[in-house]
């Protein structure tokens, strides 16, 4: 059942247009991620959902009810900013009792209540403390113990881990995700980290320009990205430009790319024509040593520079006819600068994008 | 698609503010309609209705127009063992006398202020602390009586001339006449450009200098070109509110004893008239003239003036800005030329003390060190009650203030919608406005037609006027000082209050306010201070009704009766002392108790 819905919301600050169209819907109980690159609108979507923007068309509905025009005081959401928002002259229990006294609970049940989100977050003996005593870790959780007392439909965090170190931050990370399964939160989820939003999200809405380019579980996002901003936003990938000789079947398609010739695919149901510009592109992952015996989709070419990342080698591969490109072997391989190489990469990990696409996409 | 419809921008004005803020702001507006905006279209538009044809004739006659110019621009007469020199410049009549004495000031006071402001943001010399800290105390309001401590300085028999004398040059200077309010003028009010232009040069990224170095520019083309043109806003807006000042300045025409210049005019015409329709419509036009410069003024300088643009001022000089040694010549300037003008500048502050706590000033030096002066004025019912006025009106007026003050500047600040940047422009106004357009306006929208003789009538009662006046006129201080508290309050605290349910109002009392309650604090002292010693709408209407009167009018009253200086510039020093005293008390809590600096004076 759904809990959030945005119908259609348009926001334009001026000349430029935030959200374009923008139509998702949170199922309850689910941890959604709106996932893009900075000024995709994630957080002006979030901010529509607060309550802090009213868009200028289309519709925001919040357990079935129409809230576009209601004030963020009147909607069941509650927000963990990312500079937290803790109020400096007020102590840590202050900071949490301030939703339940204006809810008019009585002193010993915002005690109580109180009692019962500093345990759950491990914040006990911290309620006398001031926030500027507090370390960035537990800063975190009190904007998080603030939000979650007052039990609202709607939990909405904006990049909650972007001011924490990077150990703390996966730590975090994962206690937000127990947390979050354990109550049974609607929970919207807002990070320009795409590995972040892969590893917590039940569902990702993937966003450029205003506009939600596409939604799913992260499997998907990453396995079947439907544009090329998609498939290049979510991990690395490699893009070379080809042009389609020949339709092969329904989906797979021979591409030339100066010289080099590959099998690939058309995500999302496109049809290219032959002579076609595409944008092909490759993931470093999905690139091995081929065998001996295999002649199709081979890329031969001389390593180039040899990183070791730790899980992974990172090798570059120049081809020769003025393209190069990155693949990730394992990290035992041993690889030797100027070697020759061949790499065998599955036509349904070579994407094909239209180049006029691509360039729209890009275009800002 | 479902079209957010017609009355989106309404809908969401309503969305943005509940209705207490609602109707505080419709409040604030409406309080500037009536008390500024409406009274200065009265000004500008009602004596046109009476303009004839003989009117503008008569600008064409003296006293408005003298040609050929009277008098002499110097005399030197023979004394037997010296020769007199006495600088008096020609009277042209009213308007070009203003004009030009404007002009001159103007261009001396930027030179003075723009040479000062680059001394202390670039040269770190022995005493630039002692130096930075001194060139505050030139721009301690000491009304009227400044005026009359340079006209002790520079005029008749002045201090000047007497010590020329006892040097046995052979002659003796005085200043008189313009040319004595033109000395005085630059003297009171270089500061202002000072203050301004070094703010702008604190601000300017040390990096721009730097890059324009490693290109090879140095000294004096680094200066002219990289350093000075980013100043320039700062230099512009304190050129400007010199023209105004010198304008609208009563103090240094009064003490040289010069009739021929508007701002006189103006008051001479109002205080004589019971009436009024024997005001007469020549000096309605002054006031609209003196009001259109100044809107010129303000539209000029309407980005630098603006709550926006202030909170760079306040965010910016986080870097450490970049100081040289002076060279020779530059010790040279300052030692010789600065430090010189500097403590020439402060003698209307010393001086006010020395005719204060004296009997007699005749000489060079003050004699007879009494406190007379003061027991004198708290036996004096008059000044008294004036005081008891003052601090009532202003007390009454920061009430407004402070109302005002948040309301226009949580809007600016947290509310994007329409009109905003109109309204930043509204409230900051009052800085540049002439005090003597506005009581005009006062008098004519109030003091006649359907009001007249109404509690609000001037002629019978000017007191409520002079408060809401007074509220109007110095809420531009407290207003910035609020905006600058609220740059520093992340509005996502505001956003946590309401997304757990409070309401805007709630969150501005509960949250908002007690975070930046030091910065009201302080801006409400400031609005306080300049209240008290607000002149042009305390004189014009003060003179209405003398028992209603604040204190400013008692000073001026007191200067214009014992005319000439005697006694009575001792008794109006002895209350200016009091001013003075105040002013100190409000800018050592706000430095040092409220950490606020650099907002008390100046722009």
């Amino acid at each position: 059942m759904e809990e959030v819905v945005l119908e259609n919301v348009d926001k334009a600050y001026g000349k430029v247009k935030a959200l374009d169209k923008v139509s998702i819907e949170v199922m309850r109980g689910e941890l959604f991620t709106l996932l893009g690159p900075s000024g995709c609108g994630k957080t002006t979507t979030l901010r529509v959902i607060a309550g802090f923007e009213i868009p200028d068309s289309g519709r925001v509905y919040i357990d079935g009810v129409d809230v576009t025009f209601k004030k963020p005081y009147e909607r069941s959401t509650a927000m963990v900013f990312q500079n937290y928002a803790l109020w400096p002259h007020m102590s840590v229990f202050d900071n949490i009792a301030y939703g339940l006294k204006l809810r008019g609970y009585s002193e010993a049940e915002i005690k109580r209540r109180v009692g019962w989100v500093l345990e759950l977050l491990d914040l006990k003996g911290l309620e006398k403390r001031y926030p500027l005593q507090l370390s960035g870790g537990q800063q975190q959780r009190v904007a998080l113990a603030r939000a979650l007392v007052v039990e609202p439909k709607v939990l909405l965090l904006d990049e909650p881990l972007s001011n924490l170190d990077a150990r703390l931050r996966l730590r975090v990370r994962e206690e937000i995700v127990s947390l979050q399964k354990k109550l049974g939160i609607t929970t919207i989820y807002v990070t320009h980290d795409q590995e972040e939003a892969m590893s917590i999200s039940d569902r990702i809405a993937v966003m450029d320009r205003g506009r939600v380019v596409q939604v799913g579980t992260p499997w998907e996002v990453y396995n079947k990205p439907v544009n090329y901003f998609v498939a290049t936003f979510m991990g690395r990938s490699n893009t070379l430009n080809g042009i389609v000789s020949e339709r092969v079947s329904e989906e797979l398609y021979k591409v030339d790319v100066k010289g080099l010739r590959l099998y690939g695919i058309a995500p999302g149901g496109r049809s290219l024509s032959g002579g076609l510009q595409v944008a092909v592109v490759v993931r470093p992952e999905s690139l091995r040593r081929a065998g001996e015996d295999e002649k199709v989709n081979v890329i031969e070419g001389s390593v180039g520079r040899v990183s070791l990342l730790g899980y992974t080698l990172q090798v570059r591969v120049d081809l020769g006819n003025g393209v190069s490109l990155t693949a990730y072997l394992p990290s035992r391989d041993s690889v030797v600068v100027g070697e020759r190489i061949r790499l065998y990469v599955s036509p349904e990990e070579v994407k094909l994008y239209p180049a006029k696409e691509v360039d729209l996409e890009l275009q800002d | 698609m479902t079209r957010n419809s017609v009355s989106a921008p309404l809908k969401r004005l309503f969305f943005l503010l509940d209705a207490p803020l609602a109707l505080l702001l419709a409040f604030t507006i409406t309080m500037f309609i009536l008390i500024l905006v409406t009274p200065l279209l009265s000004v500008l538009l009602g004596p046109s209705l009476r303009v004839s044809l003989e009117v503008l004739e008569g600008f064409q006659r003296y006293p408005y127009l003298a040609w050929p110019p009277l008098g002499e621009w110097v005399i030197v007469s023979d004394r037997g063992d010296y020769k007199l020199i006495i600088v008096r410049l020609k009277d042209l009549g009213v308007i070009p006398n203003t004009l030009i004495v404007a002009t001159t000031v103007t261009l001396l006071a930027t030179i003075i202020g723009v040479f000062m402001a680059s001394i202390v943001a670039r040269y770190d010399f022995p005493g630039r602390g002692i130096f930075r800290a001194l060139a505050v105390i030139p721009l301690l309001y000491t009304p009227f009586v400044n005026a009359f401590v340079l006209y002790k300085v520079f005029g008749d028999g002045g201090i000047l001339g007497q010590a020329m004398l006892s040097l046995r040059l052979g002659y003796s200077v005085e200043l008189t006449h313009l040319a004595g309010v033109i000395v005085a003028q630059t003297l009171m009010f270089w500061p202002i450009v000072y203050l301004n232009t070094l703010a702008a040069m604190l601000q300017v990224d040390p990096s721009l200098e730097e890059q324009a170095e490693n290109m090879g520019a140095r000294g004096l083309k680094l200066f002219t070109s990289v350093t000075l043109p980013l100043s320039l806003p700062g230099v512009l807006a304190g050129s400007g509110l010199v023209f105004l000042f010198s304008m609208e300045d009563l103090a240094a025409p009064l003490a040289f004893k010069v009739n021929n210049v508007v701002s006189i005019r103006i008051v001479n015409s109002i205080i004589g008239a019971r009436d009024i329709e024997l005001l007469g419509v020549e000096v309605a036009i002054l006031a609209g003239a003196l009001l259109l410069v100044a809107l010129t003024w303000l539209i000029v300088i309407r980005t630098y003036l603006s709550l926006r643009h202030y909170a760079m001022i306040v965010r910016g000089g986080r870097w450490q800005p970049r100081v040289f040694k002076p060279g020779p010549i530059v010790y040279a300037l300052i030692y010789l030329v600065a430090v010189p003008l500097l403590l020439l500048s402060m003698s209307p502050q010393i001086g006010v003390l020395a005719y204060a706590f004296s009997k007699s000033w005749l000489g060079v030096l003050p004699s007879g060190l009494t406190l007379d002066n003061f027991q004198y004025i708290f036996r004096d019912d008059m000044v008294v009650r004036a005081i008891r006025n003052s601090v009532m009106y202003s007390a009454a007026a920061l009430v407004f203030i402070v109302f005002m003050g948040i309301a226009s500047a949580y809007f600016v600040n947290r509310i994007r919608a329409v009109g905003v940047s109109f309204l930043d422009f509204l409230v900051m106004s009052p800085l540049v406005i002439p005090g003597l357009s506005i009581a005009m306006g006062l008098l004519l929208l109030y003091g006649s037609g359907p009001l007249k003789g109404t509690i609000i009538d001037p002629f019978s009662n000017p007191m409520i006027l002079i408060i809401l006046a007074y509220a109007i006129r110095k809420s531009p201080f407290t207003t910035r000082a609020v905006y600058a508290g609220l740059q520093q309050v992340h509005q996502a605290l505001e956003e946590a209050g309401m997304n757990l349910g409070a309401t805007r109002t709630r969150v501005l009392l509960g949250i908002v306010v007690p975070l930046i309650g030091l910065n009201v604090l302080a801006g409400a002292l400031i609005s306080f201070v300049y209240c008290m010693t607000e002149v042009s709408v305390s004189i014009v209407l003060g003179a209405l009704k003398p028992d209603q009167a604040p204190i400013t009018y008692v000073i001026f009253d007191y200067l214009t009766a014992g005319y000439g200086g005697g006694a009575y510039v001792h008794v109006a020093a002895s209350i200016v002392a009091l001013i003075l005293f105040v002013q100190v008390v409000a800018i050592f809590t706000t430095n040092y108790i409220l950490k606020y600096r650099y907002a008390f004076l100046g722009l």
